[in-house]
C-alpha cells in the first residue's frame, strides 16, 4: 500500500484544481462608436507574453492598454472608436504561440443592448452581431457550465467519492439529486449575492469536503457504519451548497450580462449539470461493464481512488489554507 | 465531390511525417487530447477493432484488454514523447488496424498468448504515433493522459456490451464491422501511398 500513498502525493504535486480559467472580454460603449475596453486573464505562472485582443481595420485606439493586477487577474483597459459603431465589428483573440484558452466576450450597447459570446482557439474571432439572439447567449453559458465542472477536477472527485461510497441505484439517484439541487441553490444565492463568502476560506472549505470523504470511503471499505453511510444525500446537500457557492465564484471571473442574469445562470447551471452527469454516466458504465464481464481489479487499484480522494482533499485543503492566511 | 475524395482530404497522423491535426477544445491539454483521439480515425479503428476482437473471443479476453491496451498505448505514447526518434512508420500503423480488423472478420479464435502480444504490439505502435502527436501539438503528458482516459473507458465499456451478443446474427454483424475497418485499412494505406 506504501508504493500507493507515493503515488498518490505524487498526483498531489502536479494537481491543480481549477488551474485553467477563462479570460474575460468586456466592452462597453460609453459613447456613440467609443468604447471602453477590459480585458481580464487569470494570471498563470510567469508568463510576460498573453493573448492580444485585435480589433478590424474600422477601429482605431484612442487609448493605449492600462495594465493593473486585481487579485489573480491581469487586466488591461483602453478606449476604442470605431466608425460606424460597434455593430458588426469583428474581434479577435490572437496569443503569442497560437495557444490559448478560451474567453467570455461581453458587450454592451448605449441603448442597452447586449451581446454575450464566446471566444475559442478554434473560433478566435467573434462578430458583434446586431440582433443577438438568446440562443447565443444559452449557448455561450451553457459551454461555460460545461467547461467549469470538467476542469473543476476538485468538484468532480467530489461526486466520485459519493458514486463509491452510495450503495444501491436508488440511493444514489438520491444523493445525486441533493447535491445537484444544494449546488443550483446555492450558486443563484450566491450569485445574486444574497451570500457573501470569500474565495479563499470557501476553496480550502471545498477542499475539506473531499478530504471528509476519503475515512468514509475506508470505512465502507471495512464494513464500517457512519451517519455518510446512512444518509450520504444529507452529506451531499450539505456540501453541495458549499460546492455551489464555488461554481458562483467561478462565474464571478467571468462575469454575467446584467440585462439577462436569470437566463444565463440558468444555462450556466444546464451546463454543470450536462458535465457532471456526462461524469456520472461514464463512471456507472464503466463500473457496471465490469462488474459484467468479471473483472476483479487488484486489491491495490481497487483501492486507489479511494486513497487518492483523501490525500488529494488533505493536499488541496492544506495549500488553500496555506494560500489564504500565510501568503 | 465524392466520399472517396473527401476522405482522402482528412489529415492523418501517424509516424514520419506525424502531422498534428491540433484539436483546441478550449478545455485545456488533457480534454484537447481526448478529442485528437477522437477524431483520429486510424486511433480509433485500432481500438474498436481491438473491442470486436475480444468479444469475439469471450469475457476472459475482454479482461485482458481492459489492463493490456491502455497500458500499452500509455507506454508507447510515453516512448514517443521521452524518445521523439523512435516513431513507427505510418504504413505500420495502418496496416496494423487492418490485421486486426482482418482477424475479426475471420473470426480467428487467438491463443491467449497470442491475443494479449497483438494487443500490446498494435497499442504500443498507435500510441507511439499518439504520443508523437501529442508533441508536435504541444500537448506533452497531459494530452497522452486525456488519450489514454478515453481509450480507457472506451475499452472497458464497449467490449462488456458486445460480448453479451450471443446471437449468430449479432456476430455476424461484428464480423462485418471488422471487415469494414479492414477494408478501411487498405483505403488509407492506398492514399498513404498515393501521397494523399
Amino acid at each position: 500500500m506504501r508504493w500507493m500513498l507515493i503515488l498518490a502525493c505524487l498526483i498531489s504535486l502536479v494537481a491543480d484544481a481549477h488551474e485553467l480559467r477563462p479570460g474575460y472580454l468586456e466592452i462597453t460603449e460609453v459613447d456613440p462608436g467609443v468604447a471602453e475596453v477590459t480585458w481580464k486573464l487569470p494570471v498563470v505562472g510567469t508568463a510576460r507574453e498573453v493573448p492580444k485582443v485585435m480589433f478590424d481595420a474600422d477601429t482605431q485606439e484612442l487609448t493605449p492598454p492600462n495594465e493593473r493586477l486585481t487579485g489573480d487577474s491581469r487586466v488591461f483597459e483602453w478606449k476604442i472608436e470605431r466608425t460606424g459603431g460597434l455593430d458588426g465589428a469583428t474581434v479577435r483573440i490572437e496569443a503569442p504561440d497560437g495557444r490559448f484558452r478560451d474567453a467570455l466576450a461581453s458587450i454592451h450597447r448605449l441603448d442597452g443592448r447586449h451581446t454575450t459570446g464566446r471566444i475559442t482557439p478554434e473560433r478566435p474571432t467573434l462578430v458583434i452581431d446586431p440582433a443577438p439572439g438568446w440562443t447565443r447567449l444559452a449557448a455561450t453559458y451553457l459551454m461555460l457550465g460545461i467547461e467549469h465542472i470538467l476542469l473543476g477536477f476538485d468538484h468532480l472527485l467530489f461526486v466520485l467519492g459519493l458514486l463509491l461510497i452510495v450503495d444501491g441505484t436508488r440511493m444514489l439517484v438520491k444523493t445525486i439529486t441533493a447535491f445537484t439541487l444544494a449546488h443550483s441553490l446555492s450558486l443563484a444565492i450566491a450569485t445574486f449575492r444574497i451570500v457573501e463568502v470569500p474565495e479563499g476560506p470557501l476553496n480550502a472549505c471545498i477542499a475539506l469536503s473531499i478530504l471528509f470523504l476519503g475515512p468514509e470511503i475506508v470505512r465502507k471499505w471495512r464494513g464500517g457504519e457512519s451517519f455518510t453511510r446512512r444518509h450520504p444525500w444529507v452529506v451531499a446537500f450539505a456540501f453541495g451548497l458549499l460546492h455551489g457557492i464555488g461554481f458562483a465564484s467561478g462565474l464571478a471571473v467571468t462575469g454575467l450580462p446584467h440585462a439577462s442574469i436569470p437566463l444565463a445562470l440558468l444555462w450556466f447551471n444546464l451546463g454543470v449539470e450536462a458535465g457532471q452527469l456526462a461524469f456520472v454516466f461514464i463512471v456507472l458504465a464503466m463500473q457496471r461493464s465490469w462488474k459484467s464481464i468479471s473483472l476483479r481489479w487488484p486489491l491495490a487499484l481497487r483501492r486507489a481512488p479511494g486513497y487518492a480522494i483523501g490525500i488529494l482533499g488533505a493536499f488541496w485543503t492544506i495549500d488553500r489554507l496555506v494560500a489564504t492566511f500565510l501568503i | 465531390m465524392t466520399f472517396t475524395d473527401h476522405c482522402s482530404r482528412i489529415p492523418w497522423h501517424g509516424a514520419g511525417g506525424a502531422l498534428a491535426h491540433l484539436v483546441q477544445t478550449g478545455f485545456g491539454g488533457f480534454y484537447d487530447g481526448m478529442a485528437h483521439w477522437a477524431i483520429t480515425p486510424e486511433d480509433v479503428l485500432v481500438v474498436l477493432a481491438l473491442t470486436l476482437l475480444s468479444a469475439l473471443g469471450g469475457k476472459d479476453r475482454v479482461r485482458r484488454l481492459v489492463f493490456t491496451l491502455p497500458a500499452a498505448w500509455f507506454a508507447g505514447g510515453l516512448m514517443a514523447l521521452v524518445f521523439p526518434t523512435l516513431l513507427p512508420p505510418m504504413v505500420l500503423t495502418l496496416a496494423s488496424f487492418g490485421l486486426v480488423g482482418l482477424l475479426v472478420a475471420l473470426n480467428r479464435h487467438l491463443p491467449d498468448a497470442v491475443f494479449v502480444l497483438l494487443v500490446l504490439v498494435t497499442a504500443v505502435i498507435h500510441g507511439a504515433g499518439n504520443g508523437g502527436a501529442m508533441r508536435e501539438a504541444g500537448l506533452g503528458w497531459l494530452g497522452l493522459a486525456g488519450a489514454c482516459v478515453a481509450v480507457f473507458v472506451v475499452a472497458s465499456v464497449l467490449p462488456a456490451l458486445l460480448v453479451r451478443i450471443e446471437k449468430p446474427a449479432g456476430r455476424i454483424a461484428m464480423r462485418v464491422g471488422g471487415s469494414w475497418i479492414a477494408a478501411a485499412a487498405l483505403l488509407m494505406i492506398g492514399w498513404w501511398f498515393r501521397g494523399g
